[in-house]
């Protein structure tokens, strides 16, 4: 089994667009894992049936006994969140700014304040269109990504794949570089950077690549709406050379990317002609860069 | 020497674990008394931030030598890691734990 995470390090590059059109595209042979689950919108595209799902726990929140509390105020005046605060002649906690530190529970003197497992949200398994599989979540308001969260959809995804024998795990990979990311990484076989002709782009796709480089990991590159800055995508070929990352293509800026999504349907299938063909191509290649890494014995 | 694999079992048999913070285990060899032992490292699945530099704290109080892995550790773990002497060898993901060593005598794995 096989598994190939896209990122971008910047958003709105086209990532999810590509992914899912990649997802369309494979089908059956492949099971699909969105660990961008902040922004979460792949099942837009992908008609999910939300099949089985499961509550989610990850982190923290101090909550405060009113019976236990003595007023002291000690809790309010450590905490750097300015989470808790006194309504109404009793100290409680704002849910929304509580970080969940543990700060306030370590140093209440009657232990009124304890920490309490956070429900963020579920998590799915969903079937999609062309008969395939996709793990996915949905978070509550306010509630963040965590490298726990995309442990466990990679996890259930690869599950899945192994139980279906399925080749290949495709996962729409977390924005950064941060915690979400390295555990979007760790573990792949090939990972795809979709980016763009844009200062921006540019600069957060050397972030992100250091931190595959780092890893060890095998890359390729698209750069998506490259006919949107001739000078910055010439400058992203170099840099992909110097690398040595592998180019896979060039994606004209096309607004049928956009008409297509209004449709709720996948680039290639809105448009199987010439940017449709393009993206079928970059797909081609990148089954066939994989196909062609040494196989891991899982 | 002392040497640690993450692993996703308990075993000269096991398969490495490409994660280092998420590793599910790590299969520990003593070269002097040939003893392999190994530390339960599944817990890490609840933590929902920062498992490398926990992971890394856990191995550091291990006190092993080397440390043979998949991916190599994040940018956090790594500097967690630099503090304490230890010589960290990627590339072994595709592995048993006992390829891995082989490999690793044979001077074949990358160091970090």
């Amino acid at each position: 089994m096989k598994e190939i995470v896209v990122i971008s390090g910047k958003g709105g590059t086209g990532k999810t667009s590509l992914t899912a059109a990649f997802a369309y595209l494979g089908g059956k042979d492949v099971i699909v894992a969105d660990c961008d689950v902040d922004a979460a919108d792949m099942h837009l595209l992908l008609e999910p049936d939300f099949q089985e799902g499961e509550d989610f726990y990850s982190g923290e929140l101090a909550e405060i006994d009113p019976e236990a509390c003595i007023d002291c105020a000690k809790c309010a005046e450590i905490c750097r969140f300015d989470a808790i605060a006194n309504g109404n002649g009793s100290y409680r906690v704002k849910a929304l700014d509580c970080e969940g530190c543990g700060y306030c529970a370590r140093i209440c003197p009657t232990e009124a304040i304890t920490m309490q497992p956070q429900n963020v949200g579920k998590w799915y398994i969903s079937a999609i269109k062309r008969d395939s599989t996709m793990v996915h979540a949905r978070l509550g308001i306010a509630a963040e990504n965590s490298g726990k969260l995309v442990a466990r959809v990679k996890n259930e995804a690869k599950r899945i794949a192994a139980e279906q024998q399925k080749n290949l795990v495709l996962v729409d990979g977390s924005p950064g570089i941060g915690c979400p990311v390295v555990s979007s990484l760790s573990g792949a076989d090939f990972v795809v950077l979709v980016t763009e002709p844009t200062v921006s782009g540019m600069h957060d796709l050397k972030r992100v690549y250091e931190l595959v480089r780092k890893f060890g990991i095998r890359a390729g590159c698209i750069i998506n709406k490259a006919s949107l800055n001739d000078d910055v995508s010439q400058t992203i070929h170099r840099f992909l050379e110097e690398n040595q990352i592998i180019h896979i293509a060039d994606l004209p800026y096309d607004e049928n990317f956009t008409v297509a999504m209004t449709q709720a349907k996948t680039i290639v299938e809105f448009d199987n002609a010439q940017l449709g063909h393009k993206v079928e191509e970059s797909w081609v290649r990148i089954c066939n860069v994989v196909n062609s890494l040494e196989e891991k014995q899982t | 020497m002392k040497i640690v694999f993450t692993s996703q079992g308990t075993t000269w048999e096991a398969k490495i674990d490409p994660r280092f913070g998420r590793t599910d285990f790590f299969v520990i060899y003593d070269e002097e008394s040939g003893v392999l032992d190994s530390l339960d490292n599944r817990a890490i699945a609840e933590t929902a931030h920062g498992a490398g530099p926990q992971t890394a704290q856990k191995l550091s109080e291990l006190q092993a030598d080397i440390l043979i892995t998949g991916n190599g550790p994040g940018g956090n773990a790594a500097r967690v890691l630099t503090q304490s002497n230890m010589n960290i060898y990627v590339g072994a993901s595709a592995m048993t734990v006992k390829e891995a060593y082989a490999t690793y005598q044979k001077g074949e794995l990358q160091e970090f």
